[in-house]
């Protein structure tokens, strides 16, 4: 049996999610170790169109478009992969440790009796199948699991685990028509989304974070636009968004969202452990603190020790420079 | 209603970790909570409990004997009744496992709701909620944040969070929900509710008593093994950055930004 690999595309507005081409990067990785096959799996209605996007990143695209697929539910779209499944008997199938994510892997896990490990950051060879880097107790112990492979193994990943390469695959799309009914005790009434071009506070490469430190909710705009010039997104501390300044969504920490950015700063955060836990895998943190005793300090890797306040609009100053050179 | 309520006990996140030398197994400082998410479960079940006072509200965790601290816990916050499975013989590094006792469990003790927590904080997995409704055939609402019982008692209307904003489902019961922050404040239990939690007797359930056959929860059923444990990399120290003004400080962390870290 080829060792082949799905990976589960998903889509934001139209788009494919950065996650996503992270995992087919390192999917490719692995399916060439195994000289197998990488599927990219595109779920949805009228989405055909995105499988160009992907094509270059995946040997073949496996695409299921119907009308009952335009937005996720987990009834559809394991039913969907149940029959794919079954057809294509893949080793394993990796997806973002998202919100779909993860409200779906552990639901087509269960159906098809398979093993699954979750909000992993890193996976490579082991005695002919894979191993799983997971961290646990908040990033406390970085743990390595390997699932048998009598059936198929699903897993996770944080996003921003992986780069994204550029590759020039022009994958062969395959259309495969799969009916998948709704659950009929299940009935959307409605969704509401904020509709902004902002990347995901999961997938954002920049995150500048703000805690209890920034006084008030107005002096929140600083760091947006310090965002908007980096491509990046606002974080909050807990005790930010339990002041109501910010949205729960925006929350950074063990109660909050996992993220893991190429640069992440805070701005009068204290660094309590709870707030670590949900960042300390960022590839670089810079704190500024007015208190130099702060616990962020023992996190970061550079530290400002002073005014928020006075730091703040030189560093936009400086950030909108940097950005207009290159 | 008849509510049923998934906990799990968990290392306090202050809880001191230690990787054995062998790297195979953890110490595990004796600081446990019942972890943050089942909270807003167990306040949950109380609150419809109150509006619906023909309710009953039962918790189980499978683990050690020392979970029986999380259940009455629960009990203290307004549960009626509490199990304790028995995690001994089980896989318990495989949420499939768990999730194949729990239905059990649910499957024997019947249920129009259950609850959950959204994931633990130890494993992060966010697995048993899913995985439990799949097994038992009923619908699931992951990380909600409203929930209303309608009139008729058969169906309830909920609000969670999915990408970019809120989703508005209508379920038909039987159900699973898994809870999160934002969906009610937990209570802190009357001293008449200890005092309650404390008399409770939790029996003890062997999972094989449950309708199952032994080779699916065992030690050996697990799909998933620990190679290893590892400290996470440690950053070096931080490095201050000096100036004399603003400007220049900022000026001189872009610069290590730019050169040193390379993330500019
Ligand atoms: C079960 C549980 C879960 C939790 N989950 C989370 C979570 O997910 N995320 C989270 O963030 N927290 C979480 N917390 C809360 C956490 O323990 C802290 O209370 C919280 O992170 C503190 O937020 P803060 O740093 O914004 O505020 P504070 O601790 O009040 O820190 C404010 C900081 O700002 C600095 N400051 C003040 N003025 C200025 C200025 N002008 N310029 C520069 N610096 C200044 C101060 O020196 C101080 O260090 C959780 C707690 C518990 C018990
Ligand atoms: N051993 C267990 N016993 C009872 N419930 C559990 C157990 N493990 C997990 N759960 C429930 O499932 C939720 C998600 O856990 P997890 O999938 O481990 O992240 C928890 O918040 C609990 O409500």
């Amino acid at each position: 049996m080829p060792k082949d690999i799905f990976v589960f595309v998903e889509l934001k507005e139209g788009t494919v999610r950065k996650v996503s081409l992270e995992l087919l990067s390192k999917g490719k990785e692995i399916a060439d170790c195994f000289s197998s096959t990488l599927y990219a799996v595109l779920i949805g209605h009228d989405v055909k169109g995105i499988a160009t996007s992907i094509q270059p990143y995946s040997d073949k695209v496996i695409v299921v478009e119907n009308e009952g697929l335009a937005d996720y539910r987990w009834d559809t779209y394991t039913g969907v992969f149940e029959a794919l499944l079954g057809k294509y008997k893949p080793y394993t199938v990796l997806g973002g440790s998202t919100i779909t994510g993860k409200d779906l892997f552990p639901r087509l896990a269960a159906r098809s009796g398979g093993a699954i490990v979750s909000d992993a950051v890193g996976i490579d060879l082991h005695n002919g199948g894979v191993k799983i880097k997971k961290p646990l107790f908040g990033g406390k112990v970085i743990s390595w699991v390997t699932c048998s492979d009598d059936s198929v193994i699903f897993i996770t990943f944080r996003p921003n685990s992986f780069g994204v390469e550029k590759r020039s695959l022009n994958g062969e799309v395959i259309e495969e028509k799969v009916e998948a009914p709704k659950d009929p005790k299940m009935n959307l009434l409605g969704a509401e989304k904020h509709v902004s071009e902002a990347v995901d506070l999961q997938e954002a490469d920049f995150i500048i974070c703000g805690g209890r430190g920034m006084k008030g909710p107005e002096n929140f705009q600083i760091l947006e636009e310090i965002a908007g010039i980096m491509g990046g997104r606002v974080g909050a501390s807990r005790a930010v968004v339990d002041s109501k300044w910010r949205e729960y969504e925006d929350q950074v920490g063990k109660s909050g969202k996992t993220v893991s950015p190429k640069l992440y700063i805070g701005c009068g955060v204290s660094g309590a452990l709870h707030h670590t836990m949900g960042m300390d895998t960022s590839k670089a943190i810079v704190a500024i603190n007015k208190d130099p005793n702060a616990p962020i300090f023992h996190y970061a890797d550079y530290g400002i020790v002073d005014d928020a306040f006075v730091i703040l609009p030189a560093l936009r100053e400086a950030l909108k420079k940097t950005k207009e050179e290159i | 209603m008849n509510i049923l309520i998934f906990i799990k006990q968990v290392a306090d996140t202050e809880a001191r970790i230690i990787i054995k030398s062998d790297h195979q197994s953890l110490e595990i400082e004796n600081k446990y909570n019942m972890n943050f998410f089942d909270e807003f479960a167990v306040e949950e079940a109380v609150r419809i409990k109150e509006k619906n006072k023909d309710s009953q509200i039962t918790v189980c965790t499978i683990g050690s004997q020392k979970a029986v601290e999380a259940l009455r816990t629960a009990i203290a916050m307004g549960a009626d009744r509490a199990f304790l499975l028995d995690g001994s013989k089980a896989a318990m590094n495989d949420p499939l496992v768990i999730s194949k006792i729990l239905a059990a469990f649910a499957k024997k003790e019947g249920f129009d709701m259950i609850f959950c927590g959204r994931q633990a904080i130890d494993d992060e997995s966010a697995n048993v909620g899913a995985m439990a409704s799949e097994l038992l055939g009923v619908p699931h609402v992951s990380a909600i944040l409203k929930l209303e019982v309608m009139d008729d008692g058969k169906t309830v209307k909920v609000e969670n969070e999915i990408e970019g904003g809120r989703g508005i489902f209508e379920v038909t019961l039987p159900a699973l929900f898994t809870t999160q922050k934002g969906l009610n404040e937990p209570r802190v239990p009357l001293i008449t509710g200890v005092m309650k939690a404390m008399k409770a007797s939790i029996p003890l359930i062997d999972p094989a008593t449950l309708d199952m056959p032994q080779e699916t929860f065992a030690a050996d059923a697990s799909r998933v093994t620990v190679l290893s444990y590892e400290s996470p990399q440690e950053r070096p120290p931080v490095k201050i950055i000096e100036g004399e003004t603003p400007e220049e400080k900022v000026k001189n962390l872009v610069k290590a930004l730019k050169e040193d870290a390379k993330v500019l």
